[in-house]
Order: structure tokens, then C-alpha cells, then sequence
């Protein structure tokens, strides 16, 4: 069959203008781009870890350019794989982290650019602060209703843009974006203005009570990280159990498609972006309650981008976002070091995220096309 | 009130070019089927390197063309990612971003440039034209950029509208899949179309920080390179039009400064807060027209791969 078939190919190859002799092109090779179907799970993993490992490379380039020695570097970094204080750090640092990873794939899911992550956190942290500082409810359910404030406030922050997207069809990245900034606006206004610390005149807000901070449960670890699991799992369900999950594959499957078989899109999308901006504000609320007992200035920076970059590692998977998260923990942890020590600015963790998204966004070309040398 | 309209208009250009030569730089790239989110880090980096250059050499002309010279080199970045290697566009635009704030503030850092004040470009003398009385600050007291911003507009709009290369970039913005078939290079016009117009962005960042503020700081855009990305929305993806929408948003930044030198009591958070407000304005207005022919680069932001062409 195969012989017939491969004879029939050459006899026509040889057929089309009489191939006159003596005229024949010149062998020129070319390279050749195909679409690869598949490739081996224990592959792409290779390959993803390569590309992790040569945005390593050239971060620690980078980084010994701006005067951190290689040798210190390397210490610094293992250092918080081995000390006992570091490794509570990543992991008090991996709680919001996660919940801004899970936040940012939930939406990305649902084909939603949910690029508003820190805007959202900062409303949910607002709502959280505003529970406390005007006392509502009894004490022993305080908590409680600042995680819910926190909710809403995220949640409320979201339906800007989607409603935007979904009624007027605008463009959901840049009004995401856009509303950070309104966001952050609207944060220094209150922190300079009417929240601003009675005690010290410094623009934050006043320290939370006891009862209002999230409480370390054992081995010093705050209770953010089980809270941010549980949400995790939560979301796991949602988006890989439950119908509301089915849905969500099918139209980041095929938008169309899903409208003509009787998905509800809307609805659907509307679901995942709240989810989303909830997600969100509860991480704001577990960084200004669990870390910093505080409303602050600038708590929210950085999270927005390690949602994308959370969500893009994991694949919009949220079960594998933790690890991702504890991963990029260790990354801010090594870096407040580094900051400290060196005098490196704390955005040299954003230069490191951009380069390990470029590097691995760059190979999964590799992943996805073969480069065939054809004579 | 008189004075307070004098002093509002002569501010507008100065704070309009910014945004008119980032998104005539985003159009550029965008006509060509690149969706650029990167204008935001492209800014920075012309920012960046327009201080320190004149720090170095104290040349503010020198330190303009340097500053669209290492924008356009990193772009040559986002452009190889997205045109050669087909990553996401916006996942490849948002990094750029990332990326440039996260160099920029370990360049400036590293290199003692921050907070340092620079002579900087000076108005462009046009003798006693400037002592006009009401005429003379609007029209007559500006930086030579100001007046070179009309024929960047014209040559980028003869380039794109009355040449070959422009027809071809088109082409290639609107069906790649045409245009490839017919022997134009879609990659190649992609990529030079991406680098060429990130020199325009990274003249508008050098602008804001070389002209206007004469000292660099960490962030100093503050969000204007994403407003140019919805300001070239607003605008078609037409030039002219850019102009038109840089000239309302540097009207509104222009008022800012004018309403709180008046003594108006508006809080000041809230006031910073206009320019992203109106974006938004706009954008929705945008939607509630509901044109029903779109000028959007039908291939925008669709990685072209031959191989899987129809």
C-alpha cells in the first residue's frame, strides 16, 4: 500500500511540466515549519523546565551585572529552600499568591483578560478595613465579615469590565488595567485623607485589632495558606467537577460553538470573571490581614502580573497553581532579600517573572511546531 | 479667566504629544496585524535612556534619537516573540511591559540616574512671535517636538496610505493569509512594522521625561502607554484621528495642574483620577456607537503560521 502510494507520488512529481532534462532545480534546503499534534507529556515537561532554567540563567546574569555575586546568590536562593524562617515566609508569601494565580485562571478560562487583579485586591482590602474600622458586627464574627467585605469589594471591582465586555463588547484588557489605576487613586485618597493613621500621620491605615488579623495556627504558619487551600479546592471543583466547569471548557474551546449548542456564555463568563474578582479580594485581604495588619500603601503591587504569570506556568490549571505560587514565593522572598542586602530595587522580581514568561512562552513554539530540514 | 484659558491651551500640546506619538507608534505596528500592549514598558525604556543619555553627553537631541534607539532595539524582543516564535500576543505584550519596569527601575537604580534634574530640550526660539499677548504662549512657546508632531502625522499617514510599503503593510494587517499569498512577507513587514513604530513610542516616553519633567523617575509614564493603546481604539487605527484623541486627553491632563493652581478645593486623588476616567469615557461611548462596519486590522492579533494557512 505504502509502495504504491509513494510510487504514484514520485510518478506525478516527475509528471507536471515534462520535467524537461538537464533543467532540474537546484537542491536548495529549506526549513520547514509543521504543526506538531502532540507530544509526550515527560517532553513538554523537558522542555518547560529547560526554558525555566535558561530565564534562571539569564535573571542571575542580570542580577550579578548589578553587583550580587554569583556565589552570594546562590546561598540566598538555597537559603530559603532550607532555613526555617525563609520557608515560613514562602509559605505565609505563597497564600495570596495562589489565590491571585487561581483568580487570574479562572478568568483567562472563561477567555477573559482579567488584567485587573490589584485593582480588585485593593477594593477587597478596602471593604475588609472599612469592616473594621467601623467596628461592624460582633467581634467574634468580625473576621468572618471582613473576608466577606473582601469578597464583595473584588467582586464589585469585576463587574465593571465585564459587564463592558459583555454588553458593549469593550476591550477588557485595557479597562482592567485602566481601573488599577482608578483603584490605586481611590486607595491613596483614604489613606492620605480620612484613614490615615490618627497615631503615627502615616498613610495607612490604622492597625487592625488582634481579633481582625488572620491568626498563625501551627508551626507558625498563618492561617491564610489552609484558607487560600480551601478556596483552591473550591475552585478545583468548580472548574473540573462541577457543569458550571463543562461550560467553561467548552467556551474557551470554542466560543461560537458553545453559543450554538445552548451553553449559557453569559452567564458563564459572568460566573468565572466574579469568581475571579472575589478570588482577588480575598487576596487583598489576606495580605493587609494575615501579613500586614494594615491597610497600606503599596501592598497590592506585583500580584497582578504573578497572577498571569501563575496561571500562565499552570496552564489555567488551578490545581497545579500552588506549586507555581510556592515557586514564585520563594522568588519574592529571595528578592525583599536582595533588596535589603544589596540594595537591588523589589521590581527586579517583576524583570525575573517577565523573563521566565518570555523564555517559556518562546519554547512552547518548540512544543507546538517541528522544524524540519526539507530538500 | 482669561488667563486661566491662556495658561490651559498653551499646556495642552506639551502634554498631548506624549500620548499622540505613542498610539501614531502603536497604529503603526497595529495596522500591520501586531496587537503592541507594550507601549507602557516601551515608554519607560525611552524615558530611561533619553535622561541618561543626556546625563552622559548632555545632548537633549542626542538623547531623543537614543531614546527611540533602544526602544525600537527592545521591541526587536517583543517582535521576534510574537512574529517569529507566534507567542500570545497580550501574554507577550504584558511582559514587555513587566519586563521594561522591572530593567528601567534596576537601570536607573544601578546607574545613580533617578531623581537627578537635566537641562533638558529647550522652547524653540521664535523671537518676539512668543511675547505675543494671547496668541504668542498658545501657538509660539513650544519645544521643537511640538512642531514636528504634524509632519511625523503626514509622513506616517502618506507612508501608510500612498506607498507600496504602506499597501503591503495593510495587507498584511487585514489578511495575512492574502497577502502571503501573493509573495508579501508577512513576517518580515510584521517585525518592522513592530520596531519601526516603537521608536515613535519610545520618543514619546523621552519626551515626557527629556522635555517635560527634565528628571527620570521609577514609573514616570504612570499609565499613559496603556491609554495610548486605547486611544488608538478610539481612534480607528487613523492617525488624524490619534491626534484628535491626544489633544482631548491632553486637555484634560492639561486642566489638572490649571484647577488646582485656581484654588478650586477638588480632591486631588480624585482629579489624578480624569485621565483614566476618560479613557474609560470613551471606550464606552466607543461601544454605545455600535458601528456596524469596524476598522479594526481584521488579522490583529492572530499569530500568522504559513503552514496553517487556508
Amino acid at each position: 500500500m505504502s509502495e504504491t502510494s509513494s510510487a504514484t507520488r514520485s510518478s506525478s512529481e516527475a509528471a507536471p511540466f515534462g520535467s524537461p532534462v538537464g533543467r532540474r532545480l537546484r537542491y536548495r534546503p529549506r526549513l520547514v515549519l509543521e504543526i506538531r499534534e502532540s507530544m509526550p507529556a515527560w517532553q513538554q515537561f523537558v522542555i518547560l523546565a529547560l526554558s525555566v532554567l535558561c530565564g534562571a540563567a539569564i535573571s542571575t546574569a542580570i542580577l550579578v551585572w548589578a553587583g550580587v555575586p554569583a556565589s552570594e546568590l546562590l546561598s540566598e536562593f538555597v537559603n530559603t529552600v532550607v532555613d526555617e524562617q525563609s520557608i515560613r515566609a514562602v509559605l505565609t508569601q505563597a497564600a495570596p499568591l495562589i489565590l491571585v494565580g487561581i483568580a487570574a485562571s479562572v478568568a483567562f478560562q472563561a477567555r477573559f483578560w482579567n488584567l485587573g487583579i490589584e485593582g480588585q485586591m485593593v477594593f477587597g482590602s478596602i471593604a475588609a478595613t472599612a469592616v473594621s474600622l467601623w467596628h461592624v458586627g460582633p467581634e467574634s464574627l468580625r473576621l468572618l465579615l471582613m473576608a466577606c467585605a473582601a469578597v464583595l469589594g473584588g467582586l464589585i471591582w469585576s463587574v465593571i469590565p465585564a459587564l463592558l465586555k459583555l454588553w458593549l463588547s469593550v476591550n477588557e484588557i485595557i479597562v482592567t488595567l485602566l481601573l488599577n489605576y482608578v483603584a490605586t487613586y481611590f486607595l491613596y485618597d483614604l489613606l492620605y485623607g480620612v484613614w490615615k493613621d490618627p497615631t503615627d500621620g502615616f498613610p495607612h491605615s490604622q492597625v487592625y485589632a488582634s481579633g481582625e488579623r488572620l491568626p498563625d495556627i501551627a508551626w507558625s504558619i498563618n492561617a491564610a495558606l489552609p484558607v487560600s487551600l480551601a478556596l483552591m479546592l473550591v475552585v478545583v471543583w468548580l472548574t473540573q467537577i462541577s457543569r458550571f466547569g463543562v461550560y467553561l471548557r467548552f467556551i474557551h474551546a470554542n466560543v461560537a460553538m458553545a453559543m450554538r449548542v445552548g451553553v449559557p456564555v453569559v452567564t458563564t463568563t459572568f460566573g468565572a470573571v466574579f469568581l475571579s474578582g472575589s478570588l482577588a479580594g480575598v487576596a487583598g485581604f489576606v495580605v493587609s490581614s494575615g501579613m500586614e495588619g494594615r491597610l497600606s500603601q503599596g501592598f497590592f503591587e506585583g500580584y497582578g502580573f504573578s497572577g498571569v504569570l501563575i496561571a500562565f506556568l499552570a496552564r489555567n490549571n488551578s490545581l497545579v497553581a500552588p506549586l507555581v505560587a510556592v515557586l514564585v514565593a520563594m522568588l519574592f522572598v529571595t528578592g525583599q532579600t536582595l533588596q535589603i542586602f544589596y540594595q537591588i530595587p523589589f521590581s527586579m522580581v517583576q524583570l525575573i517573572q517577565a523573563i521566565i514568561v518570555m523564555c517559556v512562552a518562546a519554547t512552547e513554539f518548540f512544543i507546538r511546531h517541528r522544524i524540519n530540514l526539507r530538500g | 479667566m482669561a488667563d486661566f484659558l491662556v495658561n490651559w491651551i498653551s499646556s495642552i500640546p506639551g502634554l498631548a504629544l506624549p500620548y499622540a506619538l505613542a498610539s501614531i507608534g502603536l497604529i503603526i505596528g497595529e495596522r500591520a496585524g501586531v496587537l503592541s500592549l507594550g507601549a507602557e514598558g516601551l515608554m519607560l525604556v525611552g524615558a530611561l535612556v533619553g535622561v541618561g543619555t543626556v546625563l552622559r553627553i548632555n545632548d537633549p537631541t542626542l538623547g531623543l534619537l537614543a531614546a527611540m534607539l533602544a526602544s525600537s532595539m527592545v521591541s526587536v524582543l517583543f517582535a521576534c516573540l510574537v512574529v517569529f516564535l507566534r507567542v500570545n500576543q497580550v501574554i507577550a505584550g504584558l511582559s514587555l511591559v513587566f519586563f521594561c519596569q522591572g530593567l528601567t527601575n534596576l537601570v536607573g537604580t544601578m546607574l545613580d540616574w533617578s531623581n537627578r534634574t537635566i537641562p533638558g530640550l529647550g522652547l524653540l526660539p521664535l523671537g518676539s512671535l512668543g511675547a505675543l499677548p494671547v496668541i504668542g504662549p498658545i501657538f509660539f512657546r513650544h519645544d521643537a517636538l511640538v512642531y514636528l508632531l504634524v509632519p511625523i502625522i503626514l509622513f506616517v499617514q502618506w507612508l501608510l496610505t500612498r506607498t507600496t510599503f504602506g499597501l503591503r503593510l495593510r495587507a498584511v494587517g487585514e489578511n495575512p493569509d492574502a497577502a502571503d499569498s501573493v509573495g508579501i512577507n508577512v513576517s518580515l513587514y510584521r517585525f518592522f512594522a513592530v520596531v519601526g513604530g516603537s521608536a515613535l513610542i519610545g520618543l514619546a516616553g523621552a519626551y515626557l521625561s527629556v522635555v517635560s519633567a527634565k528628571i527620570w523617575v521609577a514609573g514616570i509614564t504612570g499609565g499613559r502607554g496603556w491609554i495610548a493603546v486605547a486611544l488608538v481604539i478610539f481612534a480607528r487605527w487613523n492617525p488624524w484621528r490619534a491626534l484628535l484623541g491626544a489633544l482631548l486627553f491632553g486637555g484634560i491632563e492639561a486642566l489638572i495642574p490649571q484647577i488646582a493652581a485656581a484654588g478650586i478645593g477638588l480632591p486631588q486623588y480624585y482629579l489624578l483620577m480624569t485621565p483614566y476616567l476618560a479613557t474609560l469615557a470613551v471606550m464606552v461611548w466607543q461601544g454605545l456607537k455600535n458601528d456596524t462596519v469596524s476598522d479594526e486590522p481584521e488579522g490583529l492579533g492572530k499569530p500568522f503560521v504559513r503552514e496553517e494557512r487556508r
